[in-house]
């Protein structure tokens, strides 16, 4: 009976796992050639080499009509509420170098996308954000 | 005395409100309406450590009318991924007579699920003075992002030491983007309505 068990489970997770890989092929053959949520693409195109955890969908409807931008990815601590993701979307807005500017609560995380020829400087950001009354945790630098 | 009882309601009638210090370079005006006193109150952010404001305040009853200049200084700020605790020194003095101040500690812990904020005020007029505890608790029943409405269901309870009575009543509060709205009644106060505009 032991041994009966033992191999549903084996044989269900086996399931399980081609069917994931399935999915990850369609995948990679829909979002070739252009940057992409998707992990086999955002990973080539991250500087430091660490994961990036930011919603995949969101970040290709933020990515919509501005492809060839660069993103940086802030994961910002004491967003909880409309009035620090106004003041992020104020503040973010005066900057001219920056071309688009997402700001989720849910995750914490403010997505500002520059234009390839402009300067990202990560101390910038994090002033900016400090001048919000918030703090930065980590900033990732996507497309370049 | 009841001169000097209104100019004390008056002088701390806004500043109990959330969110005094705004971000750098941000405004905030704040208006409040009830049974008795209608008021506005500007503040400015120029540093991240503290704000200046200006609030004005009408007494519906007496028809006097009260001005002050304030200060909110943060004393200490933790932010965590999901949270934000803040410990504010708010101060006020009225414009026409520097004898009628205030000083309180202020303080809140918010999730975008949870709130907890609570003040100790010391008032002070000639020859009269007040101290007010107040304590606000809410919870959102729902989540949503940021440009969406948001809704919290609060409870706040109140004391002085000049009629020595708690009143505990509760209080909503919907706010969407730049703007805030909060009503809250009481049978004793009746009804209150503070609005907010960040911009």
């Amino acid at each position: 009976m032991k041994k009966i068990l033992l191999l549903s489970l084996f044989l269900s997770s086996t399931a399980l796992q081609a069917a994931h890989h399935g999915t990850h092929d369609m995948a990679d053959m829909d979002s070739m050639g252009d940057m992409h949520s998707h992990e086999g693409h955002i990973h080539e195109q991250m500087v430091d080499g660490k994961e990036l955890a930011v919603d995949p969908q969101r970040f290709d409807q933020f990515m919509i009509g501005i492809e060839s931008n660069a993103v940086a990815v802030v994961s910002v601590q004491g967003m909880v509420c409309d009035f620090c993701a106004r003041g992020i979307e104020k503040t973010f807005g005066k900057d001219k170098r920056v071309s688009k500017i997402d700001v989720d609560l849910a995750s914490g995380k403010v997505l500002l996308a520059f234009p390839v020829a402009a300067d990202i400087d990560k101390a910038d950001i994090e002033k900016k954000i400090l001048n919000n009354g918030l703090n930065t945790s980590t900033i990732q630098i996507v497309g370049r | 005395m009841k001169t000097a009882f209104i100019i004390l309601c008056l002088l701390v009638a806004t500043h109990s409100m959330g969110r005094p210090i705004s971000y750098v370079g941000g405004h905030t005006i704040m208006a409040n309406s009830g049974p008795q006193s209608d008021g506005v109150y500007w503040h400015y952010t120029p540093n991240i450590n503290y704000s200046l404001g200006l609030d004005y305040q009408r007494d519906k009853i007496s028809d006097e009318s009260f001005s002050s200049a304030r200060l909110t200084y943060l004393i200490n700020r933790k932010n965590t991924a999901k949270s934000q605790r803040n410990l504010y020194l708010k101060t006020g003095v009225g414009l026409n007579d520097s004898d009628n101040h205030f000083y309180a500690l202020t303080g809140d812990w918010e999730t975008r699920r949870v709130f907890a904020g609570f003040s100790a005020t010391q008032t002070s007029g000639i020859g009269y003075d007040m101290f007010e505890q107040t304590l606000k608790v809410g919870i959102a029943p729902y989540l949503g992002a940021y440009g969406d409405f948001h809704t919290w269901l609060m409870v706040e309870t109140k004391k002085n030491d000049m009629d020595d009575d708690r009143i505990t009543y509760p209080v909503l509060r919907f706010f969407k983007g730049g703007a805030l709205m909060e009503v809250g009644y009481h049978k004793k106060t009746d009804w209150n309505l503070h609005l907010m505009y960040r911009f």
